[in-house]
Order: C-alpha cells, then sequence, then structure tokens
C-alpha cells in the first residue's frame, strides 16, 4: 500500500493502478510500437519500388515483413484499442475501475516488458523471420536459426500472458461492475464491443497460447511437434492452433474500432443507433460464428471438399452480420445533424474503407477466386484495408476522447488535415496493390508491369506516415496550449464519462454512479465525501446536475471502504522480472546454451520475479469495488471467483489445444501406431490416487476454514501440499528413469507429446503449491483466512481443476 | 476449341452440369467469375459508398433543428432508433446478393475441384512437383526431372502432384491461373491447360524463408510436337536449341501473330522472367 503520487512524478506512472493512468500508458505505448512498425514498413515499401533486391537482404525483408505484421497487429493495434477501453469502459458502466487495478497494471507492465523483448530480438543475430502466421515447420530452428526468433516467440508468449489477465479483468469489470439500473441492453455500444471482444480473447488466445507453448517448447528444449516433417503427422497441425486463434483475431482487432464507430456517429449525428438492439445481437452472432470459420485460410491445402464447403458457408454467414451494422451506421445519419468533426470524419473514413474491404473480402470467400488470390497482394490490400481501416476509427477516437484524458481542444484544422492526408495517402498506398494483385505476398520480386502500382503505393505510404508526423504534432501542441475542453465539448454526448470533469478525478466521481431511476445520477453519501488519495480533498467533478446526495443505504453503509488504493510497485517489478527471465530462456535457443550471461539472467529474472510475486501477494490491496451493481447473470457469484472461473475456462482452451495437439498428431499417424512413452502405468496410477486424495483434503481445509479451526486448515492444506510434492516426487523420480533408459523429450514424437503434455500438467501443480505454501505461511503467521476464507475455495477451484486434468491425461498417456 | 467439361469418371461424378457448361481452363473460368465479382462489387460499392455520402451531405448540421427531433442527452440509459424496417430490406437485398455470388461460385468450385477429363485432348500430363528451399524440381512420367523449368505442351491438361521436402511452399503461375499449397508430408492435386505456346513464370506463394523471393521457376509451353520431340530426349532436344537459336524465335513468333493482346502480356512477362532468372 503506498500513495499515488502526483502526475508530474516520474514514480506515478511506475506504480499507478488507475484505470485511466494505465489507459493512457497504453496509448502511448501502442503509438510508440505503431511509429516502430511503420518504420519496418516503409522499409518494405523502399524495398518495393523497383522489382529485386535493394536496401534490403533476403533475411532482413523477411524480418522486416514478420516483425511488421506482429509488432502491428499484436503491439500496436489491440492495445492501442484497449488504451481507450482501460480509460473509458470503466466511466461508461459507472465503476470506479477495473475490477482488478493491480492486475490491470500487471497487464500492462508485461505488455510494455514483451515488447521491449521483441525489440531486443533485433539486436541477438536477427529476429523472427518465419511470417507472423509463424507456419511451420519453417518457425523451428532448423529452418529460422536465428537465437533472436526464440525471442520473438517468447516475446509473444508473455504478450498472450498479458491479454489473459487483461480478458478476465475486462470480463469480471464489464459483468460485475455496471451501475444500478444498467442491464445488459443499456450498456453503451463501445463497451459492448469491448465485452464481445475479451469474450472472443478469452478463447482466442488461450488457443494462441496453446500453440505457442508447444513452438516455444520445439524452439527451446527441442521437442519434436513441428520437426516431424515428411510424415503427416503434424505438417497442418500448427496452421489449424493458428487459424482457430486466428480468424477472431481479426474480429478482436476490429471490434473495438466498429464499438467506436457506433458510439462517434452516435455523437455527431445527434442521432441514437438505428436498430440498436440487432446490432447488437450481430454482434454477438459475430463472436461465436469467428471460431467456425478457421478453414478458410486453408483452402489451398488438401482438406477436402466437404469441409471446403462448410467452411465457405460460415465464411458467408459470418459476413452478413455485418452487412447489417454497416446499413445501421448508414442509416443512423438520417434525419441527423451531422457534424464533420475529425473524430467523425475519421469514423466516416473507416466505414468507407472497411466497407471497400468487406466487398473485395467477398472475393476471398468464393473458394474458387481465393484459390488465386490467396498468397497475393490481392489479400494484403484486403487485410489492411479492413484491419488499419478499423485502426482508423481508433484515431478517430483519439481525438475523441482526447479532450475528455487532457482537458484541452486538439486543433480542429490540423486535426482535418491529418484525416484528409491520410486519407488520400492510405488509398494511394492500398488500392493500387488490388491492380497488382498478381504480386507474391513477402516477396520483393514482382512483374515489372506491376513496377507503376507497386510505386504509387510506396508514395502513398510516406503520405501516411507524414500524415501521423501532423497527427502527433497536434496532439502535442494542443496539450499545452489547447482551449480548455470543460467536461462534455460535444452536443450529443450521451454517455457518463461526458458528465464529469476533464480530465476526471482519480475516482471519477463522488459516491456512486446510478441509472436507478431511468437516467445518470451520482448518488453522493455523507461517508463517501472523505479525502482521496495524495491528501487532497476531492473535488465533486462533476456535471452539477448529476448529483445527488442522500442518507446512506444499509448495504452502501456496510460496504463503503474507508480507503481505496491506487498505487503498487509489484505489477512493475514482476514485469521486469519476466523480461530478464524470459531473455534468458532465449540462451536455450535449440536446446543449446547460448552463452553463460543467459543463466545469469534466467537466475536474476527467477529472484526478481519471486521477489516481486511475493511483494504482490504481502501486499494489502483495496480495490474500489461497488456494493450496488448490476450483475446479471453472475449475481450470486463474488469478484474474484467470477475471475478465477474465466482464468479456468481460458485454462481449458490451453489444456484442449494441447491434448488436441497430442490426439491430432497420433490420430495423423494411425492411432495404434503410436508407441506409449512411459514402460510401466504403475508411477501414473499411483500419482492419480495421490491426486484424487489431495482433492479430498482441499475440500477438507475449506471446512476448516468456514469452522475457524486454524488447526484443521493448517492440517488440510498441509495434507494438500505433501500430497502434491508426493505427486512431483513421483513424477520426477519416474522421468529420471526413463531419462536413464534414453527416452527424452527430443527422442520421438511421442516422447514429445508426453513430457510436454504432462510438464504442463506438472507446471500446474508446481504453481498450485507455490499458492499452497503462500497460504499455509499466512495462515500459520497471521491467522489468514479464519475471517474470510474465500482464498481457500478459489484455491480450491484451481486444485480441482488441476487434478481433473490428470485423470483425462492418466489415460490418455499410460494406458492407451 | 474443345474444352475439357466434367469427367463422368470423377469419384464426385453425379454432379450438377455447370452454369455455361463448358468453362474449359481454369484461366476462363476465373476470368469470368472474377468480372462478374468486379462488376457487381464496383457497383455495389459505388452505391452504398455514395449513399452514405450523400447522407452524411444531406443530413449535416446546420445550427438549428429543422423539425421536431428528440435529440439524445447526456445521461440517458443507452436506447437505440426505430427505423428497422428499412434496415432489414438493405440487409436482405445485400444477404441476397451475397449469397446468390457464392452460390453461383459452387458449381465452378466442383468443376475445379473434379479436374479435367480428357475429351479434347490427349491424356493428361501427369508432373510430379516437389518444393524445396528454394526452388521447384519437376518430375515427369518417364522418370525425367528438371529443375525449375516446367515444360509442357499447348493445348493439353497438366495435373500437378505438389508436395515439399522441407517447409512450406506454394506452386502458381499466375498468368495460368493455378495454385497450390506444397506441405511436407501430404500432396496436394491441381490441374492446368495453357491453350497456346509461351513462356510464364511460376513463383512461390508461402513464405519459405531467405530465399523466398526467388524462388521462381520458368514455365515453358511448347508446340505439343515439339514438346514430344523433347520430351523423347530432353538432353539431345537442348543441344540442339543451342546450336540453333533461330528456330525458337521463330515458332514464338508464330505463336505471337496467332494470339491476340491478352498474349502480348505474356511477352513481356518473358522478359520479367528472363531478368529475374538471370539474376
Ligand atoms: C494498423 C496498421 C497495420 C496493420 C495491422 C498491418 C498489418 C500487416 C500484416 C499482418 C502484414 C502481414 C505480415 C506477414 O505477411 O507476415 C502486413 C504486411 C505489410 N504491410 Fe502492414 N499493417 C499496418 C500498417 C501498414 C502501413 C502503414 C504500411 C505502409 C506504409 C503497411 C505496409 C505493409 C506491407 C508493404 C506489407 C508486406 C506485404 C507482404 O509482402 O506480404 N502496413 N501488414
Ligand atoms: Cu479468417
Ligand atoms: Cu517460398
Amino acid at each position: 500500500m503506498s500513495d499515488l503520487p502526483p502526475a508530474s512524478s516520474v514514480k506515478r506512472w511506475l506504480v499507478t493502478t488507475n484505470h485511466k493512468d494505465v489507459g493512457v500508458l497504453y496509448l502511448l505505448t501502442a503509438l510508440f510500437f505503431l511509429l516502430l512498425g511503420g518504420v519496418l514498413a516503409l522499409l518494405i515499401r523502399m524495398q518495393l519500388w523497383v522489382p529485386g533486391p535493394s536496401i534490403l537482404s533476403g533475411r532482413a525483408y523477411n524480418e522486416a515483413v514478420t516483425t511488421h505484421g506482429l509488432l502491428m497487429v499484436f503491439w500496436f493495434l489491440s492495445p492501442f484499442a484497449f488504451g481507450f477501453a482501460n480509460y473509458v469502459v470503466p466511466l461508461q458502466i459507472g465503476a470506479k475501475d477495473l475490477a482488478f487495478p493491480r492486475l490491470n497494471a500487471l497487464s500492462y507492465w508485461l505488455y510494455l516488458f514483451s515488447g521491449l523483448l521483441m525489440m531486443v530480438s533485433f539486436f541477438q543475430g536477427g529476429t523472427y523471420d518465419a511470417g507472423w502466421t509463424m507456419y511451420a515447420p519453417l518457425n523451428i530452428p532448423e529452418y529460422s536459426p536465428m537465437v533472436g526468433g526464440t525471442t520473438a516467440v517468447l516475446a509473444l508468449l508473455m504478450f498472450v500472458v498479458s491479454v489473459t489477465m487483461g480478458t478476465v479483468n475486462f470480463l469480471v469489470t464489464i459483468h460485475y461492475g455496471k451501475a444500478e439500473g444498467m442491464g445488459m441492453w443499456n450498456i453503451p455500444l463501445f463497451t459492448w464491443s469491448i465485452l464481445l471482444t475479451v469474450w472472443m480473447m478469452l478463447f482466442a488466445f488461450a488457443a494462441l497460447l496453446g500453440a505457442l507453448l508447444l513452438l516455444g517448447s520445439d524452439r527451446i528444449i527441442g521437442t519434436l511437434y513441428f520437426t516431424a516433417t515428411g510424415t503427416e503427422d503434424s505438417s497442418l497441425l500448427w496452421a489449424h492452433l493458428f487459424w482457430f486463434f486466428g480468424h477472431p483475431e481479426v474480429y478482436i482487432v476490429f471490434f473495438p474500432a466498429l464499438g467506436v464507430m457506433l458510439e462517434i456517429f452516435q455523437t455527431f449525428s445527434g442521432r441514437r443507433l438505428v436498430g440498436r438492439k440487432w446490432v447488437i445481437l450481430a454482434m454477438i452472432l459475430i463472436a461465436v460464428q469467428s471460431f467456425l470459420v478457421w478453414m478458410h485460410h486453408m483452402f489451398l491445402t488438401n482438406i477436402n471438399l466437404e469441409i471446403k464447403t462448410i467452411m465457405m458457408a460460415t465464411t458467408i454467414g459470418i459476413s452478413l452480420p455485418f452487412d447489417l451494422i454497416v446499413f445501421a451506421l448508414i442509416y443512423t445519419l438520417v434525419k441527423g445533424r451531422v457534424q464533420f468533426t475529425t473524430p467523425f470524419l475519421f469514423s466516416l473514413g473507416a466505414l468507407l474503407l472497411f466497407i471497400l474491404g468487406g466487398i473485395t473480402g467477398v472475393f476471398l470467400g468464393a473458394v474458387v477466386l481465393d484459390y488465386e488470390f490467396r498468397g497475393t497482394y490481392w489479400v494484403v490490400a484486403h487485410f489492411h484495408y479492413v484491419m488499419f481501416g478499423g485502426a482508423t476509427a481508433l484515431f478517430g477516437a483519439l481525438y475523441y476522447w482526447y479532450p475528455k484524458m487532457t482537458g484541452r481542444m486538439y486543433d480542429e484544422f490540423l486535426g482535418k488535415l491529418h484525416f484528409g492526408t491520410f486519407f488520400v495517402g492510405f488509398n494511394l498506398l492500398y488500392f493500387p496493390l488490388f491492380l497488382a494483385w498478381e504480386t507474391p505476398r513477402r516477396v520483393f520480386e514482382y512483374n515489372v508491369e506491376l513496377i507503376t502500382w507497386h510505386q504509387l503505393a510506396t508514395i502513398g505510404g510516406f503520405i501516411v506516415a507524414a500524415s501521423f508526423l501532423i497527427m502527433f504534432y497536434n496532439l502535442y501542441v494542443s496539450y499545452w496550449n489547447g482551449e480548455p475542453a470543460g467536461a462534455n465539448p460535444w452536443e450529443f454526448s450521451r454517455t457518463a464519462e461526458w458528465a464529469i470533469d476533464s480530465p476526471p478525478p482519480l475516482e471519477n466521481w463522488p459516491g456512486r454512479a446510478s441509472y436507478a431511476d431511468g437516467s445518470l445520477s451520482f448518488i453522493e453519501t455523507p461517508s463517501t465525501t472523505h479525502a482521496a488519495d495524495g491528501g487532497q480533498v476531492a473535488e465533486p467533478g462533476v456535471v452539477e446536475e448529476f448529483l445527488e446526495v442522500h442518507e446512506p443505504t444499509e448495504t452502501e453503509a456496510v460496504h463503503d471502504e474507508p480507503h481505496e488504493d491506487h498505487a503498487s510497485i509489484w505489477p512493475f517489478g514482476i514485469g521486469v522480472g519476466l523480461f530478464v527471465l524470459f531473455l534468458g530462456l532465449s540462451g536455450l535457443h535449440g536446446a543449446e546454451l547460448q552463452g553463460p550471461h543467459y543463466l545469469a539472467a534466467i537466475a536474476v529474472g527467477v529472484g526478481l520475479s519471486g521477489y516481486a510475486l511475493l511483494g504482490f501477494g504481502f501486499e494489502q490491496f483495496h480495490a474500489p469495488e461497488a456494493a450496488i451493481a448490476e450483475r446479471w447473470p453472475f449475481e450470486g457469484i463474488g469478484k474474484t471467483k467470477l475471475g478465477v472461473w474465466f482464468f479456468l475456462a481460458s485454462d481449458v482452451v490451453v489444456f484442449g489445444a494441447v491434448i488436441g495437439a497430442f490426439i491430432f498428431i497420433r490420430a495423423g499417424m494411425g492411432w495404434g501406431a503410436w508407441e506409449t512413452v512411459p514402460p510401466d502405468p504403475l508411477p501414473g496410477l499411483v500419482n492419480t490416487f495421490v491426486l484424487l486424495t489431495s482433492s479430498f483434503t482441499v475440500i477438507l481445509a475449506l471446512v476448516a476454514a468456514e469452522r475457524k479451526s486454524k488447526r484443521g486448515l493448517l492440517g488440510a492444506l498441509g495434507a494438500t501440499f505433501v500430497l502434491g510434492l508426493t505427486f512431483l516426487g513421483i513424477k520426477a523420480w519416474e522421468w529420471s528413469y526413463e531419462f536413464s533408459i534414453g527416452i527424452y523429450p527430443q527422442t520421438s514424437i511421442e516422447a514429445s507429446v508426453y513430457y510436454v503434455t504432462t510438464g504442463l500438467h506438472g507446471l500446474h501443480v508446481v504453481l498450485g503449491m507455490l499458492i499452497a505454501g503462500f497460504m499455509l505461511y499466512r495462515i500459520y503467521s497471521v491467522d489468514a483466512y479464519l475471517e474470510d476464507h474465500r482464498p481457500v475455495e478459489f484455491f480450491g477451484l484451481y486444485w480441482h481443476f488441476v487434478d481433473i486434468v490428470w485423470v483425462f491425461l492418466f489415460p490418455l498417456f499410460y494406458l492407451m | 476449341m474443345m474444352y475439357p467439361t466434367l469427367s463422368h469418371a470423377s469419384p464426385l461424378a453425379p454432379l450438377p452440369r455447370l452454369p455455361g457448361d463448358e468453362w474449359g481452363t481454369q484461366v476462363q473460368l476465373f476470368e469470368e467469375i472474377f468480372l462478374v465479382f468486379l462488376a457487381l462489387g464496383t457497383i455495389v460499392g459505388i452505391v452504398v459508398v455514395s449513399y452514405t455520402l450523400y447522407n452524411a451531405y444531406k443530413y449535416r448540421d446546420r445550427g438549428e433543428e429543422t423539425g421536431e427531433y428528440d435529440r439524445p442527452v447526456l445521461g440517458e440509459l443507452p436506447t437505440g432508433e426505430g427505423g428497422g424496417r428499412k434496415l432489414f430490406l438493405s440487409f436482405f437485398l445485400s444477404a441476397v446478393i451475397v449469397i446468390s455470388l457464392v452460390a453461383w461460385t459452387y458449381g465452378a468450385l466442383l468443376y475445379v475441384e473434379a479436374g479435367p477429363s480428357e475429351q479434347g485432348t490427349d491424356e493428361n500430363l501427369d508432373v510430379d512437383v516437389v518444393g524445396f528451399q528454394f526452388g521447384w524440381e519437376f518430375e515427369y512420367p518417364n522418370g525425367h526431372t528438371e529443375t525449375n523449368e516446367l515444360r509442357v505442351p499447348a493445348d493439353r491438361v497438366v495435373t500437378l502432384t505438389i508436395t515439399s521436402t522441407d517447409v512450406w511452399h506454394n506452386f502458381g503461375i499466375p498468368d495460368l491461373r493455378v495454385k497450390a499449397d506444397a506441405i511436407p508430408g501430404q500432396t496436394s492435386e491441381t490441374w492446368f491447360l495453357a491453350e497456346e505456346p509461351g513462356e510464364h513464370v511460376a513463383w512461390c506463394f508461402e513464405l519459405c524463408g531467405v530465399g523466398h523471393s526467388d524462388m521462381v521457376a520458368d514455365v515453358i509451353v511448347m508446340e505439343p510436337d515439339e514438346f514430344e520431340e523433347w520430351y523423347e530426349d530432353p538432353e539431345a532436344y537442348e543441344n540442339d536449341e543451342e546450336a540453333d537459336e533461330d528456330d525458337v524465335e521463330e515458332g514464338e513468333e508464330a505463336a505471337d501473330e496467332a494470339a491476340d493482346d491478352e498474349e502480348d502480356a505474356d511477352d513481356e512477362t518473358e522478359t520479367v522472367a528472363g531478368a529475374v532468372v538471370a539474376r
């Protein structure tokens, strides 16, 4: 627990957990990665000025294309959107912060450090060069031998961990923290889009995490998942895993932009959205369907006609809801009072670009045409119209919320100039690529006949780049000299963020937000007018008409926290620790140590992150929490429990991906042809009993905690710990025996799969024991969990899950 | 000229007849479908974009209310506006266009998948294509292999069986509208038919490593009897060819004369191919 320093101090930005601060950090960091990805894009475009190699070698070109794609999709687009989500979603739903502010800060720091790791990879003899789609087996060290390639994979892994935590956080925040009176249908559309985005992320990124774990283990330990060339086993494995993530990812990056468009169209046309319910339903439909189309990226492989037909149908199916949304946006303008401000221009521009991207996408949906378009610049042009077109709306969002974040107006003329240059540059950059579509993608050789189109595109690229200079200049100058914006600079804004000061005070508003009587009010109870952090007295900070003061109701009086925290240094510390650790791990590239300093880095990294994790665990931190909120359909479930459930749901998908990979490979080589790895099922059987027993002791621990019996709790939890230890001990013995008879993870595909899958489970056991050890210490030292036994319950959930996974693994690997 | 039609011997035999019945080469097939998509896409694009801009302009803010409207206010609980009927009408229309377009191409897909029959041609020429870092190997039925040069006869269906020895590649000849993945451990099949003699370039369409950009092969479509001559004894033929360059030039000139504007493009491709390969 520490106080939050003022915004002018650097320390503030290292310790803050406040959603608005974190949002700003996300935005600035994402813009930095936009610049980095943009520079790479310009390098690519310069190389394409004439066919043939010029400024970049073959390898450097591949690295540029690959990292441009990775940086733009992962480190720019989504985090940029989540900068806004961080800032705006709690305001829109009437929450004081995200559900888990420290976890949110941790997400941010892992994001930043994963990006830094990505940057370091350039200096390790070369970074990853196998395309952002990372197709196997090009992705293994044999074919992409640079150490930096391994670092890039680890960076992505770290990024995915950050995303997973952010996902759980937003899910709980939105489902758990909506102001009284705001039901699901009343959620503002930007927040709706974020809600659906995180739902998709929860499952899609888990699949990616599973895939990356396998890839990471291939690159670091030297397992054989993606090496098995010349056999049918795994040549399509990566493609399936990647695109199961990859297609939803398309909507994951687009939805926030769509939400922004929906919001901005309403504000600057002075109209509510036409067909609002249908739009929401359409978005839900898209989110669900997005998991059913992935094989349309594999039409040129040898998947059979029936599957192609199904995928073609689902692909058309998913394009239709978008039609509805586009028309809803257009009809919203009708009878409006359309104001052509900069944010609106960007949103309108985004809509036009998206229409073009959508139409050219229908071409790809027709399989016969896709046969010719795949791997060409048609695809490049199409996905830039869709993704970068989406990002266009996000730049609109930057102008839209800039006055809220800074308290000052941007310069309208410069804003329009930015839009004009950007829009012209964009179309000059990408439209010619449709005309040059016969050019193979990721290639710098092309038919000279197409040179005009490529040169136009390169010029367009530089114009787009220049337009961003205008933007940065505008935002910088306006920050110091802009007109004061006031609480609400827009005539027809509706959502709650405009009812409070710009920038909003630390805790957003006094009291709590409520829509109970059909419109927004901030209900202040005398007891809540306490001093906020930093010693300042909370200003009302609210447009007067929304303020209401009344005596606290009973629930409020009980739940009102006396002091809420907004600072913790530990998320930053964990970020640093994991950064060093992952950097060290990259030195194990190709199962060979690349130098002793890497070992040192691993040791330091483990120490640092362990220390920071402990600090995190012991810190007392009160997150702001509303006593009264809309929680359908999760009313009876506590906040943390909900978080644990969401986390476990994603973990199910991670295991699903890893076990799915096993089944895929095994089915590919013929179920019976698989050689069971463990020479003897007995240790596995014993371990099954050990784990089942430990599930039982966890239940006993909970019972003891409920009875407030310290001794019982210590005993039962201690027994769980010992059983976990037994499990690991037997496992260690078993593995060392297998090593001794020459079965290593690198020995055969069977051995790889066996060690990785059961090893991943083993890691889960280790993690559970670390938590159990921590809890035991706290029970022993401070009598923890006797008053509030919920943490024991959450641990139990996790532990049961780990046990259930083993119940699946045992027969799969020992008996079948 | 006769074009191959759907083979009744194929495993997918009981198929509906194709629209237009005889689509011929993949080039014609693609051209026809692409054109229809392009035309409709352009029309739809222009209509929708203009309609959007028209509305945005028509309803621009003139600074005052022109009628009785219930404008949204700050702090209201979000709800929607009416006007659903028009929305659904437009949606329905667009759905009909998209679905019927894609459904229409489905027949063509079946045709491409089933592969051509022998009708109108001699029997097919089967070539095995093997991608490797960084080049292409072509193996003919008589066991002859070529690297980075694919010679085929004009006006005869060529079926390709494609695989790879290392990483994913993708074999494609843009001029002839043929393309398939080259995946280690798996084979993909496709076919093409070149109507006229000429030269084309095959590219790799899947990132495969440092040499990906240079992974090109020459595709030489020959007069059928000339092809036979080459096929009987490639080495002798190539020696001949070197000895007498003029012959080839003549042959190509003859082809040029027979060709129309479209084929002119092919000629220019030749030079590119030459340049690329020379590097
Ligand atoms: C939000 C912004 C952007 C996103 C999300 C994005 C995304 C991507 C992705 C995913 C790829 C594919 C990489 C791969 O094949 O491995 C790519 C390629 C490329 N992008 Fe971008 N990009 C963005 C902005 C730009 C800009 C501003 C430019 C030009 C100045 C640009 C030019 C290119 C070029 C030339 C390629 C290479 C195409 C190829 O050879 O396959 N992109 N981009
Ligand atoms: Cu997709
Ligand atoms: Cu290639």
